[in-house]
């Protein structure tokens, strides 16, 4: 069985949205600056004020690995993770499993990624969504 | 003329003991613990009535400090000191030890990791939790889980900017075979050639099976004292000369968006000053090595060459026994054994003391042992130790 996310406080809405297709970050209230995994404060300026803000799902390739241990048998080897870098802000760096080839064949850093998104099914039923970067061809 | 740093040679190393290194020790790290504990102690010539301190790391794999406390039957413990953290931390023990035995907080502090790492708690996931930290959450679900994933992600981003290749990549891990087989302790001792290294397969691309480290059984115990104390002790002392923590990236820390630096490179430049030394005045460094392209990263990050130039250092033989700065002469992590760092402290000691036999730097004075250069744990910590005039 694939392990399922296991949402905190901070980070339930942000699975939520996931669940709906949309890749969500945090903007500050009073600096503006985006900010993810979700947190209750800006690194930047200090602040609690803060707002959801769909990303566009644009990206580029930060780094990938190419899985071929098995690692706990959750998803059969060879598989691809890849580090996506947000083209709002190149400080937000989103890892997710990727649609292209499991040996990754192709991948280089910096090449453009989109969000896309697959569904998995937990034991109870439950549907999450996961991120799954698509490559996109220039 | 500045001052000199209010911890800079105020304390020292007296004692260093370990059990075997193993795949099975067969006990538990509690017994490990003691077991590394009463060697160091015995090494200083000093008893159990004369510990008022202890202090490990752990990643909730091993116990308490405070239970080994109890277990050797302090009654009055002056100084405990548990850090949360894998390699990252492990300088930060002997940091603390130095911090409490400088300000009068304990007189004697007994410092150690104890592991069952491949019979128990594997860091690859077997009996092991989920890391004490939320954002796993954003990883766990992609099979992202284990520390040669993580730092393989990582090292990509710095292999691709300065064009490492897997060739540098063996260097490191054939260079310390080579140390290793001069290490009675070592649990990798067969010579490695490029062309094993390449034939091994793959873990996790970057990584083959030689870029990553061993998971082992074993303890290995310090014992830090005053500098002052240690001169009447049965050793010579090697004194803690630098001591510091630094940050480092943690998966999704915003405001690091460059993986190619560790934080080693910022804290490097406090530990040097700490110590009224520099790079240049280092003779043996050992350096955390859980994965391969740390040495990379660390050579350029404290200062031994410019970034992109550590390659070519080691390609060069400086890094080897016999060139001008010799690295993980024990073999580290990756042949020697894992003990999360610490047992690079107490090869440092040997080396300070010209107890390394086969593997003695001549005359080493100024030794270099760091741990984890921050990446995964956001945190990292390093001395310099000197050998006492």
């Amino acid at each position: 069985m694939r392990p399922v996310p296991t949402p905190d406080r901070d980070s339930r809405p942000w699975w939520e949205a996931m669940a709906r297709h949309e890749l969500l970050v945090q903007r500050c209230g009073v600096c503006a600056r985006l900010r993810w995994p979700p947190r209750a404060l800006c690194g930047a300026c200090g602040s609690f004020e803060w707002s959801w803000e769909p990303a566009s799902g644009r990206a580029t390739v930060a780094s990938w690995i190419v899985n071929h241990h098995s690692f706990g048998d959750a998803i059969p080897s060879p598989y691809v993770v890849v580090t996506g870098r947000l083209a709002e802000q190149d400080d937000i760096l989103v890892p997710g499993g990727y649609a292209g080839p499991p040996d990754g064949a192709g991948l280089v850093i910096g090449a453009p990624l989109s969000a896309g998104y697959e569904d998995l099914e937990a034991d109870d039923g439950r549907v999450w969504s996961l991120l799954r970067w698509q490559p996109l061809t220039p | 003329m500045t001052a000199a740093h209010p911890l800079r040679d105020r304390a020292a190393i007296a004692g260093i003991g370990a059990t075997e290194f193993s795949k099975n020790s067969g006990v538990s790290t509690l017994a490990l613990a003691l077991r590394a504990v009463s060697t160091a102690l015995g090494d200083a010539g000093l008893a159990i009535g004369d510990v008022d301190g202890v202090a490990c790391h752990r990643v909730g794999d091993s116990v308490p400090a405070v239970l080994v406390a109890h277990s050797l039957g302090i009654q009055d413990l002056r100084f405990h000191y548990d850090l949360f953290g894998g390699g990252s931390a492990s300088a930060g023990v002997l940091a603390g030890a130095a911090m409490a035995v400088a300000t009068g907080q304990a007189d004697c502090v007994v410092c150690w990791r104890a592991i069952n790492a491949r019979s128990e708690w594997r860091m690859g996931g077997t009996g092991r939790a989920a890391p004490d930290t939320p954002e796993y959450q954003y990883l766990v679900p992609y099979g992202h889980v284990t520390p040669p994933q993580h730092f393989a992600m990582f090292a990509r981003a710095y292999m691709d900017a300065y064009g490492v290749g897997a060739e540098d990549l063996g260097r490191i891990a054939i260079q310390q075979r080579t140390n290793a087989a001069l290490s009675p302790r070592a649990m990798m001792r067969t010579p490695l050639t490029m062309e094993d290294y390449l034939a091994s397969r793959w873990i996790v691309e970057p990584f083959r099976l030689f870029d990553c480290c061993l998971e082992t059984d074993a303890a290995v115990a310090l014992v830090v004292t005053s500098a002052e104390r240690a001169r009447d002790l049965a050793q010579v002392p090697v004194l803690i000369s630098g001591a510091t923590y630094g940050s480092g990236h943690t998966w999704y820390s915003n405001h690091r968006a460059d993986w190619t630096t560790t934080a080693a490179a910022a804290m490097s430049k406090r530990l040097y000053a700490m110590a009224g030394l520099g790079p240049g005045d280092v003779d043996v460094a050992e350096l955390y090595d859980a994965f391969t392209p740390l040495v990379l990263l660390q050579l350029e990050d404290y200062g031994f060459c410019a970034k992109g130039e550590a390659a070519a250092l080691v390609a060069g033989g400086t890094t080897a026994l016999g060139g001008r700065l010799p690295v993980n002469t024990h073999g580290g992590h990756l042949s020697e054994g894992y003990v999360h760092g610490l047992n690079h402290a107490i090869e440092a000691v040997s080396q300070l003391r010209w107890a390394a036999g086969d593997r003695q730097v001549p005359g080493a004075e100024v030794a270099l042992s760091t741990g984890q250069p921050g990446y995964v744990a956001g945190s990292s910590s390093a001395v310099i130790l000197r050998r006492a005039s």
